[in-house]
Formats: C-alpha cells, structure tokens, sequence
C-alpha cells in the first residue's frame, strides 16, 4: 500500500499511528472486555435468572427482584446497612475533620502527628477486626477501663443493634479516616490565609471563623468526602466477616454480607446477582450526584 | 512528646524564631499576640498527643500481644514479664502459614508489575495516538469506576470457575488486572508531558518501543510509584475477592487466613503474631515512602 504521493504517506503515517495505539491498548482492552465489561453485563442478565452452581440457567425476568422486595432478609440487611451508614458516615466526617484542622492550625510537628494518625489506614479492615475484637471484648481493655469507673461490662459486638453497628463503625472510622484527613487537610492548605485574616480583624472568633468562612470554602472538599465515604459505608464487609459474623440475630447482617450468603453459602448466583445490582444502582445514584454537583472540582 | 514540644515551642514561637524575636522588641501588642499563639500551639500539640496515642495504641497492643510469652496473663490487665519471638516462629511453622504469606506476595506483587504496564502502554496510546474508537474506549475503561466490585462478585466468580481458575493464583490475579484507576491516572500524567518530547524522539528515530521504554516509562515514574504503593496495599489487605476465590490453602491469602484464624480458637499471641506480621510490609513501605503516599492522596485523590 506504500505510494509515493504526498497525500499518500501522509495516510499510511496516520494508518500507522492508529495501528501502533490499537496495539498498546490492546492488552488492557482484552482484560477489561473479560473481566470488566463482561462481568457488569452479566450481573444485568443473571440477576433476570436462576443460575444455579452446575451451570444450568432458568430464564426468570424479574421474579428475583419480586422475590427480594418480599425477602424480609433483604430489607433487614438494608436496614441494617443504612443504619451503619448513618453512623459511620458522620462519625468519620467529624474525625477527619476535626483532625484535618488541628493538623492545619500546628506549625511544628504537624508532619510527625500527620503520620501517627495516618497509619491505621495502612492496616487492612480484617487487621482492624483482629484487633478491636479483642478490645471490644467482654474481658477487654475496654470492658476492663469501663468496670474500673463501674459502668459494668458492655456486650459492643453482642448486645443490642445499634451498639453493634455502632462499634463496628468506630473499627471502620478508626482504619479509614487518615485518607479522608489527608484529603481535608488539603483542602485547609489550599485556602488562603488572608480570608481568614481579614475575618479575624473583624473580629470574629475562632468558633465564628471557622463556621464562616473555613468551611463554607471548604464546601466542596467536605462533599467529595461525604460521598466517597457514604459508598464505602455501603460497601461494609470485611469487618462484619471478622467480627461479628453478621449476628447477633443478623444484627450486623449488611448488603454486602447477604450477597455472600446467598451468592456463597446458597450458591443462589441469580438472586445475589439482583442484590449486586442494588448496591450498583445506589452506589451510581451517588456517583453521579457528585458528578452532577462538583463536575471538575472533585478531581483537582 | 508533649514535654519537649513544650520546651522548644516557648524557645520558638510559630517555628519563626528570629521573627518572633524581633516583633518582640517593636510592639506589645505582637507580643501578647505571639503569646497567645503559643499557647494554642501548646494545647494543640496536647490534644494530637492524645488522639495519637489512642490511634496508635491498637497496634502497639498487637505487637507487644504477639511478643507476650503463650499462656501468661497479659495485656490488658498485666504487661509481659518478657519478650519473645516465639508465637512469631511458632506460626511460621504452622503448615499453611509460610502458604498464605507467599501467597499474598504473589498476588501483591505479579498484579502490580502487570498493572503498572499494561496499563502505562494503554494510557500511552490513550493520551498520544489517534486511533478510531480511542474515546470510546477510554470513556468505557472510566465509567467502570462507578461500578463497584461487589456487583460483579458471581459474574466474575463465575468466569473464572468457568475457566478453571477457582483456588489457583493466575484466577485470584487475572481479574484484578483491570485496573481503571490505573489507566486514568497515567493517561492524565502522559497527557501532561510537552510535545517537543515525543517530537524529538521521532526525530532521532525512535522506535514506539522505543519511546515507550526509553522515554514514557522514564518521565512517569512518579505516577507508577504512586500506583504501585497504592495497588500493592489494597491487593495486600484484600479480603472478598480471595476469600471467594482462594476457597483452599492452594491460593488462599494471608488476609483470609488471618479471617479464618480469627474464627477458629487460636490463642490471642498466635493471631497477633499473623497479624503482625501481616502488617510489617504496610509498615515498612509507609516508613519509607511517607511523604510520596501523602503527597499523592492529597494531588490525585488514589482511593481503594
């Protein structure tokens, strides 16, 4: 095909450039065509089946999803998740927060405090489990100090519900919040003194200050945050593996630890498919609400 | 830690000694107003020692837990009367254990290196050639960001059973090389680099190879650092994909194991002891790498 003409190899340079890109793309393409694409569209059409494990597939339409906004086990595991995104989300907003500004407001040693509350989140959730189980316990550290001052011994990981959720969501708050903080703490170092300054000469305080002029700037950052982190509440797991087990009397029995139920322990794979799609479903209607709100501020 | 703040906060007021020096000897009023500084800076410090403390304190109990002698009294209510290494070299001789951990290193390790170069030659091609289909292809490889990886759990549990890769470590791997984050984030650093460059390499006759190896991978070493700091971990600390896919010793990770242990009755050293050292490689790679881990989450925002 090689000529000689200028229009020619102008066309054979541009042939050869596409070739060379589709080349180098090609490795990643075929992975995510396989392990990617494939997967998302076949969650969509399996969650439509019954699927069973020796590989025979029932056409079903949307009878799993009839069948899951009757199952009391689903609406108990969304409750469940819900009420642990209602406290962790919080929670760790108000840590990484409070940590991001205490950190800003240091001039020396903030580097040294910076990386003493940062390497929790090195650990995994499953190290997390490991270690809070043991001071959760009845016979803990925890127990031990609260006995000490006579408030008896509280049953964090056995007793009631919100207890439950609440103590596997200080265990999250605990591992996750450095990376939250650092993303903060950014935001802080971005703002400029002089806002404050100025506030600061008309004579507003500290408290007055901060509501006023730090966070309303620091507006953005807070909702890219609160997003991120109200998706990985959703995403609960790992701790309630560890920990908990799901119990007691499906107390802690989260969206996530239902899939695997069902997906691993039932080998319903249809059926856990239509609960993958939930959580997909929620996690995009949160994605795109960031997407909608922040478009280009988020990923600065 | 407090004590020497303390000391070398009044030495030096706001880390701006001779500053502070100098104001002192022009007007009061800066002074009372360092002064007052100083004491916030005090109470700061106070307060970050304290929350320090109580973050830290989990994982120095670990630690010492893991070299507390099996059977004594311990933590919480006595310290140790000694230290020893051998609840450490009693789990290594735990048949599976030496396994588990050789198995998380391999699917730490051989997923980063793929990642990282697949996915710069992708994000070469992505960023520097026009090719037909190139948007479509990126957009598609992005949007995969919004969906998360518990949705496609059967699906992709079923394609790799479907292809025999159940308990093996290339069925734990393969899946995780799709990378999207990967491919952004490098993409968006190529995009970022001058023209003139590539220009110049053509102009020496540069292969595309060529280029890639002695130019691209040179210039975005920073990126790749960053990236594989970052896969490294999330693939170390990992636990629903190997636990579904590592169902037996064969390719089940450290992370399942510890999962399993926890569940089993082992005695408290013995699962310190796993856990601790489940943690040393996360430990020695922020020691070294601190700054560079905390100035890419604060620049591009990396999140597992």
């Amino acid at each position: 095909m090689s000529t000689t003409t200028a229009p020619g190899r102008f066309a054979s340079r541009h042939r050869k450039e596409a070739m060379v890109g589709i080349l180098f793309v090609l490795p990643t393409l075929i992975i995510f065509v396989l392990f990617k694409f494939l997967p998302i569209a076949g969650a969509g059409a399996m969650s439509l089946t019954r699927y069973r494990l020796n590989g025979d597939v029932e056409f079903l339409g949307v009878d799993n999803y009839t069948r899951l906004f009757q199952d009391a086990n689903f609406w108990q595991s969304l409750g469940v998740t819900l009420g642990y995104v209602a406290i962790f989300v919080p929670l760790i907003m108000a840590v990484s927060l409070g940590g991001a500004l205490l950190l800003n407001k240091l001039v020396r040693y903030s580097g040294t405090f910076r990386a003493l509350l940062f390497v929790p989140y090195l650990s995994s959730f499953v190290l997390a489990g490991i270690i809070w189980t043991w001071i959760f316990a009845v016979d803990g550290p925890l127990n031990g100090a609260l006995t000490a001052v006579g408030a008896g011994p509280v049953l964090f990981l056995s007793g009631e519900q919100w207890l439950v959720l609440g103590s596997l969501a200080v265990v999250s708050v605990w591992k996750g919040f450095g990376y939250s903080m650092l993303i903060f703490l950014a935001g802080l170092k971005a703002q400029s003194v002089e806002v404050e300054e100025a506030a600061n000469i008309d004579g507003a305080n500290v408290g007055q200050r901060l509501w006023f002029v730090t966070l309303p700037l620091l507006k953005p950052v807070i909702f890219f945050v609160l997003v991120i982190e109200t998706i990985i509440g959703f995403q609960v797991f790992d701790t309630i593996y560890v920990m908990t087990g799901g119990g007691p009397a499906h107390a802690s029995y989260s969206l996530i630890y239902m899939l695997f139920d069902v997906g691993f322990k039932f080998f319903d794979f249809g059926y856990a498919s239509a609960i993958g799609l939930v959580l997909f479903a929620i996690v995009l209607i949160l994605s795109l609400v960031q997407r909608y709100f922040f478009e280009g501020k988020a990923d600065q | 830690m407090t004590q020497l703040a303390e000391s070398e906060e009044s030495q030096r007021v706001g880390g701006l000694p001779t500053q502070a020096g100098k104001q002192r000897n022009i007007r009061p009023t800066v002074k009372l107003k360092a002064k007052r500084q100083q004491r916030t800076q005090r109470w700061l410090v106070a307060v970050l020692t304290v929350i320090s403390i109580s973050t830290i304190a989990p994982l120095v109990a670990i630690i010492v837990l893991a070299l507390s002698p099996e059977g004594e009294p311990t933590l919480p209510y006595a310290l140790p009367s000694s230290l020893t290494f051998e609840n450490i070299v009693r789990i290594f001789n735990v048949g599976t254990f030496p396994r588990w951990l050789w198995n998380s290193v391999v699917y730490s390790v051989v997923s980063v290196v793929i990642v990282l170069f697949t996915a710069s030659m992708a994000a070469y091609a992505l960023a520097r050639k026009r090719f037909p289909g190139r948007n479509l292809v990126l957009w598609s490889i992005v949007a995969t960001l919004m969906v998360p990886m518990q949705a496609t759990l059967i699906p992709t549990f079923i394609l790799i059973a479907g292809m025999d890769g159940v308990n093996t470590l290339w069925g734990l791997i393969l899946p995780t090389l799709a990378n999207a984050q990967a491919v952004f984030l490098i993409r968006q650093f190529i995009r970022d680099l001058p023209d003139e460059l590539f220009d110049a390499a053509k102009i020496d006759g540069a292969g595309e190879w060529r280029t890639f190896f002695a130019i691209v991978i040179p210039l975005i070493k920073p990126v790749l650092a960053t990236l594989a700091i970052f896969v490294f971990l999330w693939h170390w600390n990992d636990l629903l994909w190997p636990l579904v896919v590592g169902q037996s010793d064969a390719a089940r990770t450290l992370t399942v194991g510890l999962a399993t242990l926890n569940t089993e009755t082992v005695s408290t050293p013995s699962i310190m002891a796993a856990a601790f050292i489940s943690f040393i490689p996360c430990l020695v790679i922020f020691i070294f790498l601190q700054r560079h881990i905390v100035a890419s989450i604060t620049s591009s925002g990396v999140k597992g």
